[in-house]
């Protein structure tokens, strides 16, 4: 944006940047640098001794897949008889659709509790998956109505002709033409379901091996009352596969978070 | 351009402008579709087969539940404000609508709503395109600078808090900072205090109850503000970043030639084309805001004395607070509910307006 024809220029701005970035790498330093104080790794190791210390990983990736599975197969069938088929007063079921894009989760909580208890779900990973994907599809639906929309007509015409049947469209044309599309959801998906918070610690369980790896770093708290360097390097433990993940799918990240923010 | 990649990205996201311009040829548009031009003439012979079967899990998954939820808990809204699941149930009517209309702390709720909206909006926007501009100049280590910057929007809020809450502690790194500018000293009795300028300036600004700990009422919602921006200035940054990526770098060397400086060509050239984005960013902010509940929950859990509540903390506490209203909560979830709802139809307005607009781009 900013033309820099000499050396120099390039070097007063990159010190610049430099100077703004710091109050971001604050609280990461913070975290990694508090997080070794005292015992240093030993912090680590105590964290992960820590009973039931790999089940709030399980959980968040049992719960992370099943509901990016969920997601991703609905919507991409729904964006696809909302896009491209024929269905009566499809504007109607689009805009009831539409009026759940913006639910604030603890709206939900009375209703979920109550309903998590008559099916006997309550404390099981399915009392937070469907929820967390019911929340999602509003969202995910527009995003790809609208993608799918502009994949041309013709194309399934043509599919049609050729005697594909409207499961072979769906399946050799719309997932293959959606494919960006898909990834992006993935990618929002999966942040939105690792980071949920509310709803797993309202509706999961509260034994040693029911929780999800937003609750680590307070699971600390509660055990080793405030002994800072163990949180910290338990928070640490926990962000550490969003930062990997974001670090080596940069483009994915950044594109499929980018493409949930313009709606 | 720091990375090029993100050109692509741009195309993909950003559906509002048409095609043409931005670096590199633009994607072709479909071609003018015969099919469409049989439909108008007359219905094709057998025309796209129906597809209710298609819609109903989805609509009946995300409809269904959420429909059902907002029915019960506008059914529970309508109990007397303190009604608990095992007690008789009675109707009361809108009394508890009532009384949360005459509860402060519901508008204190509001307020640190709409405060909180309008500082990290703005804070973000700024930010966000400055971050964006330097981004695209050729500085040295770009891609470590963009890496910071959103990293934050990925990491949980619930485990970045128990971060924050040392970042903000008396003895934590902000006060470790402030005391190395001078801005704070320690006197003898071990408490931090402004310094002589620093305590004259706030006083003047009428701040005079600001203390450098941070966590207090007089300063946990700015904390609290200062949280949220900093894990969502990345959101914004790669929103305007993708929407440089669109300017018609043409224009730019144009506004060059006329003489223009780099501040001069961001303000009056870059920033007007940016105005989707901004707009964008609004409904994404308001979005947050109303929603907003795992930082101040787990860095300052509302308070002290509710001076960061939110409408979320709020109904929370009421839920499963030391006693438990239900009624109540329920009422304002409701009217939670209402704004959220007029945001996102102010959204998916805009939203499909941009779609009709340029569908083919995408």
């Amino acid at each position: 944006m900013f033309e820099l024809r000499t050396r120099r220029a390039r070097l007063v701005l990159t010190v610049i940047c430099a100077f703004l970035v710091v109050p971001f790498a604050v609280p990461l330093y913070t975290m990694v640098s508090g997080s070794l104080q005292g015992r240093g790794i030993g912090n680590y190791t105590a964290a992960i001794q820590l009973p039931g210390f790999w089940s709030y990983f399980r959980n968040s990736i049992v719960i992370s897949l099943a509901t990016i599975a969920i997601v991703y197969l609905l919507t991409m069938m729904s964006s696809f008889g909302f896009s491209k088929l024929r269905i009566r007063s499809k504007e109607l079921y689009f805009w009831l659709m539409m009026g759940a894009l913006t639910m604030p989760e603890v709206v939900l909580l009375t209703p979920l509790v109550m309903l998590a208890s008559k099916t006997q779900s309550a404390g099981t990973v399915w009392a937070v998956i469907i929820p967390i994907a019911a929340l999602q599809i509003p969202f995910t639906t527009l995003l790809t109505r609208s993608y799918v929309d502009g994949i041309p007509d013709s194309l399934f015409e043509a599919a049609r002709i050729d005697g594909a049947g409207t499961i072979r469209q769906f399946w050799n044309v719309l997932l293959p033409l959606a494919k960006p599309m898909g990834v992006a959801i993935v990618v929002l998906v999966l942040v939105n379901s690792w980071n949920a918070y509310l709803l797993p610690i309202v509706l999961l369980g509260n034994g040693e091996a029911d929780q999800v790896v937003t609750q680590l770093p307070m699971s600390f708290k509660t055990r080793y009352t405030d002994d800072q360097p163990k949180i910290l390097a338990g928070a640490t433990l926990a962000a550490l596969p969003e930062i990997i993940a974001y670090i080596s799918l940069q483009r994915h990240f950044e594109r499929g978070m980018a493409a949930g923010a313009i709606k | 351009m720091a990375v090029a990649s993100a050109t692509p990205i741009a195309r993909r996201i950003d559906t509002r402008r048409g095609g043409g311009g931005a670096a590199g040829p633009p994607p072709p548009p479909p071609p003018p579709t015969p099919a469409g031009v049989g439909a108008a003439a007359g219905p094709p012979p057998h025309g796209p087969p129906p597809g209710i079967g298609w819609i109903l899990p989805g609509v009946v998954l995300s409809v269904g539940l959420i429909y059902f939820c907002i029915g019960y808990t506008g059914y529970v809204s309508l109990l007397p404000w303190d009604w608990r699941p095992p007690r008789a149930q009675s109707f009361q009517g809108f009394d508890s609508y009532v009384k949360a209309f005459g509860t402060p702390l519901f508008w204190e709720c509001l307020k640190h709503t709409a405060i909180f909206f309008v500082v990290a909006y703005v804070v973000q926007t700024i930010m966000g395109i400055v971050f964006a501009a330097i981004l695209h100049s050729k500085v040295y280590c770009g891609v470590i600078f963009k890496i910071l910057i959103f990293v934050p929007v990925v990491i949980a809020p619930a485990i970045m808090s128990p971060v924050h809450r040392r970042v903000f502690a008396v003895d934590g790194p902000i006060n470790w900072i402030l005391e190395h500018l001078g801005m704070i000293a320690v006197d003898p009795l071990g408490n931090r205090v402004w310094t002589a300028p620093v305590g004259w300036l706030l006083g003047t600004l009428g701040m005079g109850d600001v203390t450098p700990n941070w966590i207090q009422p007089s300063t946990s919602l700015l904390v609290i503000t200062a949280v949220q921006i900093w894990s969502s200035i990345g959101m914004a940054f790669i929103l305007f970043y993708a929407a440089m990526g669109q300017i018609d770098p043409e224009i730019l060397e144009a506004a060059r030639i006329d003489g223009a400086g780099g501040v001069r060509v961001l303000v009056s050239v870059v920033v007007p084309n940016l105005k989707p984005t901004i707009i964008s960013l609004a409904i994404l902010n308001a979005i947050t805001a109303l929603k907003l509940f795992d930082f101040p929950y787990l860095v300052t859990a509302g308070g002290p004395a509710h001076s960061s509540e939110f409408l979320g903390t709020y109904i929370y506490s009421e839920l499963f607070g030391v006693s438990s209203h239900y009624g109540y909560a329920a009422t304002m979830s409701m009217l939670l509910l209402i704004l959220a709802l007029a945001v996102s139809i102010i959204m998916s307005v805009a939203s499909r307006e941009r779609h009709r607009k340029a569908v083919t781009n995408v």
